[in-house]
């Protein structure tokens, strides 16, 4: 017990204290009834005693009334009659009052009222006996009867003892009333005390059974609730083991992938040094780069070993190493063959436990093939390079070269065009009359050249711009783009049937000014090669393309047509394949439309036939213009009410 | 009558455009005041009244300024520059008549605050056409705005002509 109370949490040890004093009551209860019961028992014997006491007192009393009694009787009888039985009984008798006067003394020697009345009693019982010899001795020597006075005597006396004697039995009357009740209360307390005792013990195991019953409902708590802690426990302990299984696996795992990485390891291309460049760790695949074996290798100097050549000062590197841990370069190593490799080497600093630099561990990647073809590459490139550089910058002197010549080809070919065109035309007009034919139709034929020089220098100009142009794209619509061409060159319809049949045009992202001067330039060549048709037929029109979603446009006429032959020529500057006798131009009108459709990254391409027309095709930009078209004519909408 | 003296200024170095420029004016009888100045130094002389021209006043502007651009001396556009940032010449109409058709020749003219910018052409009637509209709308449509210091000054400084 004192051993599992170390174990109590207060709530027991209380309980235990109040067990404690519950079966500290039970036991002197038990022992104050077990006692009352025994003294309870003890004086009911004592009383019961002292009753019979009194009882055999009261007997002796009358016993020895009656004896003495007797005794005068029969020595009265003798007296009177002589008979001889009568003295007998007399002599039996008288030895017996004596013996019960004794036997009474003795008996109520714890009663002084007795004794004294014993006292008084023995002279009266004497008196009275020797009264009755005195009777019978006379009747024996004389044979006298006894007169009247001696019976009177002996009747006063026999009287007197019966008094007595009865005096006697009131006392112990007396006593015994006196007794009797206590007797009858000692047992009616013995009684008391059993039964209440009796109820109490009772009362004391009920409680003890409500207790041990609340105590065993207690403990069956408690066991259901280390029952479902015993479950947990369980369940933890069924974890646990999992978890040290799958652990006891999962390391069986690691050690078989630290055995392979091992293994690998031995494969790698990597070695160890010590700090002082001593090699410590030489697996096969440094063997293998390198041609040096074990024995070699161990120990040894790896620089020295390698005659490597450092990319940098070896002191920078190691300066380096020892600060970040790691260093990455280019190294040109000697292998045992004496063949010199280019490694691209990885350094990684190891520490030891103490955290000082102990190990390095260096990983070469033999790169000698890629950095020849780096090389190359590089050489390669460089050459490229140079050559485009060249290249750019002849076309950029070019370039300049040309915008020289638009420039001065505008300022300063036109001036001198002019001049001649205004001084020969004043010469006509001021000096007309004065001259004769012939020098007139010179003097015209200078006008006509001039004209068409100045047309030549335009559009050669014109051509020159377009190629700087730059390009500002946004959405325009061709519809309107093409009615505006057509109302231009109205002027060069009269006189002429010409059907314009223009299909529905997208809106397309484009810039406008450009793609006017496309339409103008093809719709002009349409107009003036179907010049000789009565009715000619000019169409524009649009397709969309499905294997690129581009839209591709289309301008056809009915006019004088071309041989396929000749279709690479249309689009070279100057190149004419009509006499200009037939059909005047420059030549150079549909090399600014291929100019302006490069612009917008698109293609131009034309379909003829020699005397059945001719169709004009091109796109602009690789988008899929139709998507486009609806934005914008959003925009326009927009902008319209603004 | 003074003030309709000077009709125009022409700053133009070519020979041949100027003879054909004048052909043009004459024809059109708006060739009575003309002066011709032949670079563009001159031309900046004539306008500030400095140089040969001091006793020029500020008060008789011409009413038309056809300058060339490519010029000895001071070019077109550096002529233009001066006359357009003086609040003195400032309001005197400058036309550039020039063969070039250069885009930024055209658009750095109207920056400096040329009046207009006309290319010569080609063709001798066109050019004549041109001319002659030029020196109509500014001689005779375009309403030229009344100086009001200038005319102050013209009551007090003395014409040397």
């Amino acid at each position: 017990m004192g051993f599992s109370k170390q174990f109590d949490t207060p709530i027991e040890a209380n309980l235990r204290r109040r067990v404690s004093g519950g079966f500290i009551v039970a036991v002197l209860l038990t022992l104050l009834l077990g006692f009352s019961s025994w003294r309870g028992a003890r004086v009911a014997a004592d009383d019961a005693d002292w009753v019979a006491h009194t009882y055999a007192v009261m007997e002796t009393i009358e016993l020895t009334t009656k004896q003495v009694i007797e005794v005068e009787t029969s020595a009265r009888t003798f007296a009177l009659t002589g008979q001889e039985l009568l003295l007998a009984h007399y002599e039996t008798m008288r030895g017996t009052v004596t013996h019960d006067q004794a036997t009474l003394r003795y008996l109520t020697s714890d009663n002084p009222n007795e004794q004294r009345l014993l006292d008084v009693l023995e002279p009266q019982a004497r008196a009275a006996l020797n009264l009755a010899e005195s009777m019978v001795v006379k009747r024996q020597q004389t044979h006298i009867s006894p007169g009247a006075a001696e019976i009177l005597e002996t009747e006063r006396l026999i009287g007197a003892v019966y008094a007595t004697t009865q005096e006697m039995h009131a006392e112990e009357m007396r006593l015994l009333s006196q007794r009797m009740p206590k007797t009858e209360a000692g047992r009616r307390l013995t009684s008391l005390i059993i039964v209440v005792g009796i109820l109490v013990g009772a009362g004391l195991l009920a409680l003890a059974r409500l207790a041990i019953n609340r105590e065993i409902d207690v403990s069956a708590r408690a066991r259901a609730q280390i029952g479902i802690l015993n479950a947990g426990l369980e369940e933890r302990v069924e974890q646990r083991t999992a978890a040290l299984e799958s652990e006891i696996i999962e390391r069986k795992r690691a050690e078989e992938t630290l055995r392979e990485q091992a293994q690998v390891l031995d494969l790698a291309q990597v070695f160890v040094r010590d700090m002082e460049s001593r090699v410590v760790f030489w697996p096969r695949g440094a063997e293998k780069l390198y041609g040096f074996n074990i024995r070699e290798a161990l120990g040894a100097l790896s620089h020295d070993l390698f005659h490597t050549q450092f990319p940098e000062p070896l002191e920078t590197i190691e300066k380096k190493l020892l600060e970040t841990g790691v260093w990455e370069g280019e190294l040109i190593h000697r292998k045992r063959d004496g063949d010199t490799i280019v490694v691209s080497s990885a350094w990684v600093l190891h520490n030891d436990n103490q955290g000082r630099p102990a190990r390095v561990l260096e990983t070469d990647t033999d790169i000698t093939q890629r950095k020849a073809a780096e090389r190359e590459i590089q050489k390669l490139n460089d050459e490229l390079e140079h050559r485009v550089a060249r290249r750019t910058a002849q076309l950029e002197t070019a370039n300049k070269e040309l915008e020289a010549f638009s420039y001065s080809v505008s300022h300063d070919l036109r001036a001198p065009l002019r001049h001649i065109g205004g001084f020969s035309k004043m010469l006509v007009e001021e000096f007309g009359s004065t001259l004769d034919p012939t020098a007139q139709r010179y003097l015209e034929r200078i006008q006509t050249g001039t004209q068409k020089m100045a047309l030549l220098v335009d559009e050669l100009l014109n051509l020159a711009r377009v190629g700087r142009h730059v390009l500002r794209l946004q959405s325009a619509e061709l519809n309107s783009i093409v009615a505006e061409v057509i109302t231009m060159l109205e002027p060069e319809t009269e006189g002429r049937q010409v059907q314009w049949i223009v299909a529905d045009l997208p809106a397309v992202d484009c810039d406008p000014v450009l793609v006017k001067q496309i339409f103008q330039n093809l719709l002009v060549n349409a107009l003036k090669f179907s010049r000789r048709r009565t009715r000619a037929v000019i169409e524009v029109s649009c397709a969309e393309r499905e294997e690129t979603g581009q839209t591709v446009f289309m301008v056809r006429d009915n006019g004088v047509g071309f041989n396929m032959k000749y279709v690479d020529k249309l689009f070279g500057v100057f190149e004419r394949l009509h006499g200009s006798d037939e059909f005047e131009g420059t030549g150079i009108g549909l090399v600014t439309v291929q100019r302006i459709v490069h612009k917008h990254g698109g293609r131009v391409w034309a379909e003829g036939e020699a005397d059945k027309g001719a169709a004009f095709y091109f796109t602009l930009g690789a988008e899929k213009q139709a998507e486009k078209s609806e934005s914008r004519s959003n925009g326009a909408t927009a902008g319209g009410q603004s | 009558m003074n003030a309709g003296k000077l009709d125009i200024l022409v700053v133009e170095d070519n020979q041949d455009d100027l003879e054909l420029a004048m052909h043009a004016l004459r024809r059109e009888k708006l060739a009575n005041n003309i002066y011709v100045a032949r670079d563009g130094e001159e031309g900046l002389d004539f306008l500030f009244c400095r140089g040969a021209f001091e006793h020029r006043s500020f008060d008789h502007p011409p009413k038309l300024v056809l300058l060339d651009l490519k010029l000895p001396k001071v070019d077109g556009m550096e002529v233009l520059r001066q006359v357009k940032s003086d609040p003195r010449t400032r309001t005197i109409p400058v036309v550039i008549m020039t063969s070039s058709k250069e885009e930024r020749d055209l658009v750095a003219g109207y920056n400096l605050g040329a009046n207009s910018y006309i290319q010569k052409p080609v063709d001798f009637d066109q050019f004549r056409e041109t001319v002659k509209s030029v020196g109509l709308y500014w001689l005779v449509t375009n309403q030229a705005p009344v100086l009001e210091d200038s005319r102050h000054l013209a009551g007090t400084a003395h014409d040397p002509r």
